[in-house]
Formats: structure tokens, sequence, C-alpha cells
């Protein structure tokens, strides 16, 4: 039990982290108290927003929801779009880090090109790979039908729908892995490099012995921003397929936008996001655990 | 030097204050300001000109338009008037969502204000679109909304490629598939027929003329109907009609139904509205000069059912201007105004003598069809429930145009949903 | 990675770099190139890859749109809540990472604030109008870049504990021990440190803020006022997509972040050495 006389005193002994601390504290306090209150309260009730419905029903919208067979469908396909998609972004983000690595001619135009896809606009981006799907007029199937192959149906066909969103979305995103794991080796001195090579390491040696490990917290880092960003995909969706075809890429925002936006039943939409909020706390936490250990605090 | 660093500090944390003062601030300009929730697109370049027009006869009065697209406006619209501070004079309301704004008690009665000016409502207006407006949807109810446009869906066809392969302007829908038939043996450059196959709102849209042509119905005095034999009748019709329509017409939405239809690749389009077909007989925006005929839908064992999605205009009761906005609603819904935005931005009309202007008829010689279309229309169901309603319905369509659900178990389940949603 | 030569690359690098390229610049190339296609153009059958001629008329329509004023928006509310953001998550990430608060704190808010990040726009939404409404800080930029922190503050208080996390503390623990203030610890020692970070994060948040559309689209209500995603999605219509507008606007949209990317990407990229002085 810390007594108050001891907590003041450490207080005041430590009041520079407070300080500094304090202003984002407040700024997300002022923001962030209020709505995140009033989801939580929502969740428990039958409301409408527009017909001002309220009644309190407890976890029946819980209950309702999850064995709502299109949520369920959602969660799987968010799942799926999260894991492949992060996975696919970071190793490739990765790669490209170590492409880029040192002086070559060429590398600085090289890098704004391949930073360029995260800076376009999202909707800008949906419309131009919807125009590149298209099943009878775009690029894609163009040029596979000009390879002598047969068109796929990278939109229509429900197997491969999910994929083919996911591919806008590593296309976009895979310049955040690059940038982010690229900042972290710069700052890795070439002197490491070069004793490893020194004693005797090759390259993908030196590369998962000494280098992952080195950048190991970006990484998980990058895994971490990725995962929740992928998990909350909406306007891909929204802009390339609207869910379909059938429910094969139907997400977890999709249904939450639709449940609050389009019929305004914001208690469970309220209900659905605590499902996301559950899931994704857990990986933070896990996250915080593993990289509190690291370094001294 | 710290000192130097806190007050630095704290001056970049005041900054918001300064951002909040700083922050461009509309200017005020005129005694009269209206602000007007409209939507985008040729609806937007619309809504602005007759602004501009008004402005300049009315110099007192400026405008605000916003011009957003469907979804953004609806959810705007509704977030301000649920919070009753009344930033919008006029909203622009899709007729399907009426009766939500109007049992919310939202809207403005517009009988009030026609008293209160001394006049009457003119029955220029064609009564099936002003019957929207009102609640309870019968012609003695309250009006609260005017017809701004009188949207209502067709169905369009190359009438050179019926002329090349003498095919007459089908009468039913049986005629329609019998062409489609026709047309794929004898040309393999075109796909006979196209419809938007999103699920949704545009399945639905699209399918919706062939199901109450075959006698079908969503909603009969309150009980859901949608797994009828009718229904299946219905369904089981569209999924024949899939296999002339293009593959990927699963993912098909208004987008790549009008470009294909403009880039003349298509034969029969089983529903246009009349901003999709403005542009026809543009040559710097369409392939198919000339060369497509719009008409109301063929009928089947029932008569022709041509479903009306007219915009309506509506006053927020919470609007601080509301004679202001009484004032352009009934200029901006005038026959001359309807005539100026019906010819230069293809905006539907709402009055009979817009649609027998002599120029129009020029322009856009499928008006007579057009009018008589909209005399005839038949509204979706008026209950708030219908956006759930629809999307359920769309979801189990689509199930099934894609093959994943047969069409019996599809429309089995969409009707117990559907049951569920109006308990 | 070879000592003797980082700097020089085999042809399997040159083979792996011109692929690379290419997968990234080809739908780039389609949007640029469609940015210069007339609407009849657009609609053909098959593919066009060459526009016919410099169909400028989608760049006039764009800009005569008030293309400068939406982008003078943006371009203030990006820039200012990432100035914003930075200066908050710097001071605060670098707490979180330094020192242990009591009743687990540092988890708590971490975990709170990537809450506030992960639950949807959409629930959000209401609550925080009603909230800015009872403030007063509707229809207003400046409403919208602290509106925005909901986004770019969690954003940028992890990526810059992930970087704090990852900077050794030796050489906070040498300056320290030479008798250096915390304050001055952070002015002139970790801050040149993580300049790579700090440069990182602010592309990011900018980007997001630069983006975002249901927050500008639900808290501005005077067109003047409108960003610039609110503008493109006017391109977007129900019924058809003015796919030469949208992309020539898109082009031009990207251009200042471009700008900026490559301009602090130099700075960030030319890397650096710290020895322990």
């Amino acid at each position: 039990m810390i007594k108050r006389r001891t907590m003041l005193k450490y207080i005041v002994k430590n009041r520079f982290y407070y300080a500094i601390l304090f202003p984002a504290f407040a700024v997300v306090v002022f923001l962030t108290v209020y709505p995140v209150v009033q989801v939580v309260a929502n969740s428990f009730y039958k409301y409408n927003f527009l017909s001002d419905e309220r009644l309190f029903i407890g976890f029946k919208n819980f209950s309702s929801i999850i064995s709502d067979d299109i949520f369920q469908t959602s969660f799987v396909n968010t799942i799926i779009f999260s894991f492949v998609g992060t996975l696919l972004e970071v190793g490739l983000g990765f790669a490209l880090a170590l492409l880029f690595y040192g002086k070559f001619f060429g590398r600085r135009p090289a890098m704004i090109i391949v930073i360029f896809p995260m800076m376009v606009s999202t909707m800008v981006v949906c419309s131009v790979w919807r125009t590149l799907y298209q099943f009878d007029i775009g690029l894609l199937n163009y040029l596979l039908k000009a390879a002598g192959l047969g068109p796929v149906g990278w939109l229509n066909n429900p197997h491969l729908a999910l994929f083919s969103v996911i591919l806008v979305d590593i296309w976009q995103w895979t310049p955040f892995a690059f940038i982010v794991l690229q900042a972290g080796l710069l700052s890795i001195q070439r002197e490491v490099f070069e004793a490893a090579s020194i004693d005797g390491a090759g390259y993908f040696r030196t590369v998962f012995s000494v280098t992952v490990p080195i950048l190991w917290s970006q990484i998980v880092l990058v895994v971490l921003l990725r995962t929740i960003d992928t998990f909350r995909v909406f306007s891909k969706v929204y802009a390339l397929t609207g869910g379909g075809p059938g429910n094969s890429t139907e997400t977890v925002s999709f249904f939450i936008y639709r449940e609050g936006f389009v019929y305004f039943n914001l208690g469970r939409a309220s209900t659905a996001s605590m499902y996301t909020l559950v899931v994704i706390a857990l990986i933070a936490v896990v996250y915080i655990r593993q990289i509190m250990k690291e370094g001294d605090v | 030097m710290k000192n130097r660093f806190i007050l630095s500090v704290l001056v970049l944390l005041l900054a918001p204050v300064f951002f909040v003062l700083a922050s461009p601030q509309p200017e005020a300009t005129g005694p009269v300001k209206l602000t007007i929730a409209g939507r985008d697109g040729v609806y937007g370049n619309a809504m602005q000109y007759a602004t501009d027009e008004y402005t300049k006869g009315h110099p007192d009065v400026t405008f605000d338009v916003l011009k957003l697209p469907y979804n953004s406006q609806y959810e705007k619209v509704v977030i301000d008037m649920k919070s009753g501070t009344g930033s919008y004079d006029l909203i622009m309301i899709d007729d399907p969502n009426a009766p939500q704004f109007q049992k919310a008690g939202w809207l403005a009665s517009l009988d009030g204000m026609l008293k209160s000016k001394g006049e009457t409502l003119d029955p220029d207006f064609i009564s099936a679109a002003v019957k929207l407006g009102r609640y309870p949807y019968a012609d003695s109810g309250t009006l609260y909304a005017l017809p701004h446009v009188g949207n209502v869906e067709m169905f369009a066809y190359r009438t050179d490629l019926f002329d090349k392969y003498g095919l007459a302007k089908p009468a039913t829908w049986d005629d329609v598939l019998a062409d489609a038939q026709k047309l794929k043996q004898m040309d393999p450059n075109v796909t006979p027929v196209g419809f938007r196959g999103v699920k949704g709102n545009p399945i639905v849209s699209g399918f919706l003329p062939i199901f109450w042509a075959f006698g079908a119905n969503v909603l009969e005095n309150n009980k859901a109907t949608v797994d009828s034999p009718q229904a299946l009748a219905a369904l089981q019709y569209f999924l024949k009609l899939k296999a002339y329509a293009p593959q990927a017409v699963d993912t098909w939405n208004s987008a790549q139904v009008r470009d294909a239809l403009y880039g003349g690749r298509l034969a029969m389009v089983t529903e246009v509205w009349p901003s999709w077909v403005g542009d026809l007989n543009n040559p710097d925006k369409s392939q198919v000069v000339g060369k497509v005929m719009v008409t109301a839908h063929p009928r089947e064992t029932a008569p022709s059912s041509p479903v009306i999605g007219a915009w309506l205009l509506g006053i927020p009761k919470a609007s601080k201007n509301q004679s202001a906005a009484f004032d352009f609603l009934m200029y901006v819904t005038g026959k001359d105004m309807q005539i100026q935005l019906a010819d230069q931005f293809g905006i539907a009309p709402s009055r009979k003598s817009a649609f027998q202007d002599p120029g129009l008829l020029k322009k856009y010689p499928w008006f007579p069809g057009q009018e008589a279309a909209l005399e005839n229309a038949r509204a979706r169901a008026r209950t708030n429930k219908w956006p759930e309603i629809e999307t359920t319905f769309g979801t189990y369509l689509q199930l099934a145009l894609i093959g994943q659900m047969s069409a019996q178990d599809a429309l089995k389940t969409a009707n117990e949903k559907i049951q569920e949603i109006i308990q | 990675m070879r000592a003797t030569s980082l700097d020089r690359k085999g042809p399997l690098f040159w083979i792996l770099f011109l692929i690379v390229l290419v997968l990234v610049l080809f739908p780039i190339y389609w949007i640029v190139v469609t940015a210069f296609k007339s609407p009849l153009e657009n609609i053909s059958s098959v593919p066009v890859f060459f526009p016919h001629g410099l169909f400028l008329k989608n760049f006039v329509e764009v800009i005569a749109g008030g293309f400068f004023g939406n982008l003078f928006n943006t371009l203030f509310v990006a820039v200012f809540s990432t100035l914003f953001s930075l200066l908050l998550s710097f001071l605060a990430g670098y707490a979180l990472s330094r020192h242990r608060f009591p009743f687990h704190f540092n988890t708590v808010f971490l975990v709170w604030v990537l809450a506030v990040k992960i639950l949807p726009p959409v629930v959000l939404a209401i609550p925080l109008y009603t909230l800015f409404v009872a403030a007063h800080l509707l229809n207003n930029l400046g409403g919208l870049i602290i509106v925005y922190q909901v986004y770019t503050l969690p954003y940028c208080i992890w990526m810059l504990f992930g970087f704090f996390k990852a900077l050794p503390t030796e050489y906070e623990q040498a300056a320290r021990i030479d008798g250096a203030s915390n304050l001055g610890i952070l002015w002139h020692i970790v801050l040149p440190l993580m300049r790579s970070g700090v440069i990182a994060t602010s592309i990011f948040s900018i980007i997001m803020a630069w983006d975002e559309f249901l927050f500008a689209l639900l808290f501005l209500r005077d067109p003047r006022l409108q960003t610039l995603p609110l503008k493109i999605v006017n391109f977007i219509t129900e019924y058809e997509t003015l796919w030469g507008q949208l992309m020539a606007i898109g082009l031009l949209a990207t251009l200042p972040l471009l700008l900026f990317s490559g301009y602090v990407y130099r700075k960030m990229s030319s890397g650096f050495t710290m020895s322990l002085k």
C-alpha cells in the first residue's frame, strides 16, 4: 500500500514525466471519455437514433449479434483480411527496406515512387483498382487475355474477391511498413553490419540473426499498427465490392457502418464495435507487455 | 532555458484556441442566407444553377449549396435534424426515406405555408409524385415536401440493333427474354442485357419492376410476402435473364451499367433512371447517339409498374428561414425552372406542363413515355424500416443471383428476416 | 549485407528493383493516363493506353471547381493537426517509454488511446458531434483540427512510443551523469536521435489527416471550408464516375504530399551516426 505522503513525494520527484505527459492526457480525456462511455453504454440498449426508441436490453445485443450469420462471416473475413494483409505488407515492406539499403543510382527518385501509393487518396485508389479489376474491359484481364490466359473474376468471384481487396490494401500500404522499417534500418550503425560480415556471416544470416533482432520492436510496432488498420478496413470494401458478391467481402466495420449510419441502430453498432475492441485490446496488451519488458524502465 | 522551453510549450498548447479563432470564417453576406443540403452530380449542378438564377432576381438572398453523395447527404441530414440545430433550410429527400423524416416530425408543414401565402398546390404537379411528400401517404395527408426531381425507373433498348435484327419493342418480360436469346445468337459483339447486381439497393431497384410485373409484393397488409409463388416466378425469371447479361454483372453498379450502355456494349438495360440517360445524345460523352430509346417497362402477368424514385425538397422545422426557403422552393419547382433544369441538366420534371414543353420533347423524345410512367408509377413500401428491408432483400437476391442459394431458399430466408424487421 | 559493398549492387538487385517499380507504378500510370483522357476514351471497350491527345479539360474543370480553396483547407488542417499531435505525443511518448507510472498507467493509457483509434468512426461520430455542438466548434477548421486528434494523436503516440522504446537509454544516462537537465536531455540528445522516427510519423499523420472523410463531412457545413476528400468524392456520383476529373484531382491532391514527403525523406534517409560523446 502506498502511503499518500510517499506517493506525493514520488510524484514531485518525477514531476518532469507527469508534466510532459499531461497535455496529451488532457486532450485524450476531453475528446474520448464521453464518446467511449456513450459507446459502451449504448451497447446495452436497443437504440434507434431516428425513432428515438431507447430500451435497456442488457446483453441481448451481444447475443443477437454474435449469432448473426452475416456478422460471423464479416468477422471471419476481417480476420483473414487483417492477417494476410499485415503479413504480406510487413514482409514485403521489410524486403523493400533491405533492397533499398545503401546508396545506389536512382535511389532517391525510386523511393519517392515507392511511397507514392500511400499518398493517393483512398477513393482514387479504389476507383483505379475498380477499373483495373473490371471483368470485361479492365486492364488486368486485357493483359491476361493478351498473354493467352483466361480472364479472372477479380471482384465477382466470391472466392477471389476478398483477396483482390487485400491486394489493393497491400499496394497502398506496404510503403508504410517500408518507411518505418527503413527508418529503423538507417539508425543502425554500419559498423554493426561490417562486424557481422567480418565474423563471416552471409547475407541472409546477417538479416535474421542481426537485423531482425535489432529491429524487433519496430517490426512488432508495424505489425500492430497494420493489424489495427486492416481490422478497420471499410472504404475499400465500400468502394470496390459493397460487401459482395454474396457476403464474401463483408467486414466488421462495414457491418457497423450499415447498422450505425444506414439503419441508425446505434445500439447494435456499438455492440459490434465492442467486439472489435476486445479483440484488438487483447492484441495490444500482449504487445505492450512484450515491449515494456525490453529496455529498462 | 528551462523557462523558455516551458513557455514555448505552453504557447503551443494554447494553439487550439488560436486555430479556432484564426480559422477562415465564412463571410456574412446579405440579409438572408439559405443553406441547402443537396446531392452531387447533375443534381448539384442543377441546384447551383437554380440558386444562382434566384439570387439574380432576389439579390438579398444568397445560398450555400452542399453537394453530397447519397449516403453522406443522408447521414448529415439525419444527424443535423436530430440535433435540432437548424443548419439547413432546405433538404433533398429520397422518397423511401421520407416516411422516417415525416414520422419523426422533423419537417415543416407545407400546407400551412401555402395557406399563409393564400395559395393552393398547383394541380400541374403529377399527383403520384406529390403523394410521396404527404404524411400519411394518401391524397389527404399533410404535405411536407414537394417533388423536385420526378425520377421514375425506365427501360432502355438499342433501336438500331432491334431494327437490324427485326425485333419489336418488348411488351412483356417474356419478350425481353426471347429478344435476348435472339440477340445472343445473332450478334456476339453486344451483350443482350445489363442490370445492377450489387447487393442491397442496386439489385433491389433493378429487380422491382420485374417483381411487380409478376404480381409479387414486398409487403402486403403489414406482412412480408417475399416468398409468394409470384415472387418465386419473378426470381426464377431473373435468374434466367442473367444468362444473357455480362459475367461480372454481380458486381455491377450504376457506373458500370451506364458506361456499358454509353459505350455501346449493351442491347437492353432493364433499369435506367432519367439522370443516367441525359447525355445519351451528346456526342462528347456517348457512342450511341440517337440509337437508344427509353420507355416504360414491359408487363407480365401484372401491368407495367415503373418504380418511382423522386427526390423531394423539404424544409426542416428547425430552419430559421422558413419563409424565404419556401419562396425558393416554389421557384425551383416552378414550371420555368423545371423546364430549364430538364433542358440543361437532364433533371426529370414533376409537372405535366414541363413534360409537354416542345423544346424538351425534341431533346428527349421519350418524355411522353416518361410522363405516363410517372403518372402510373408505384412507390416502394411506405415504412420507416425500408432501408433494412431493402438491404436484407438485396442480400438474398444477390445470393440467389450468384448461385450460392437456391431461389426458393433465398426468398424464404429473406421473408423470415423481413418479417422480423417489421415486428 | 556485405560490408565492403553495401553500396555496390549486383544484377539480381536491379531485376528486383525493376519489378518493384513496375508493380508500384502501373496503377499510377493508369491514374495519370486517365486524367488526360476524354470521357469517350474512358468508356471504351478496349483499354486505352495512350490518350489520343492531351485532354486538359479535366484539369481545367477541377481547378475551376475551387481546387485551390479546398487544397488550402486541407493543408491548414493536416499540417496543424500533425504539428499539434507531434508535439503532444513526443512529450507523452517519451514519458511513457522512460517512466513506469503507478497503477499500470502506461498500459492503461496506451490501450485506451488505441481503443479510441480502433473504434469505428461511425460510433464515435455522433457523441463527438453532440460534444462539438455544445462547444460551438462545428463548421470551423480549428474544430476539425481538434477532432482530428482522435485519429492522429493515438497514431503518433504509438509510433513515437515504439521509436522511443527502440532508442537505447545509454545516451540519456551518460548525459544525466554529466549533469544535464531533463529538458536539456530531451532537446539536445533525444530529439536529434529521434529524427527519423519523428519524420516517419509526421508523414503518416499528415496523410491520415489529408485523407480523412467522415469528420470533415459531418463537422463542416460551409462549402468554402470543404477539404479535398469531400471534393474528390463529388466526382464519384451515383450514376457515373467522372473518371477524367477524378484522376485529375487525385493527382493534384497527391502532389503536395509527394513534395512534402520527398523533402523530409531526404532529411531522414541521409542517415547519420551518433556516437557517445
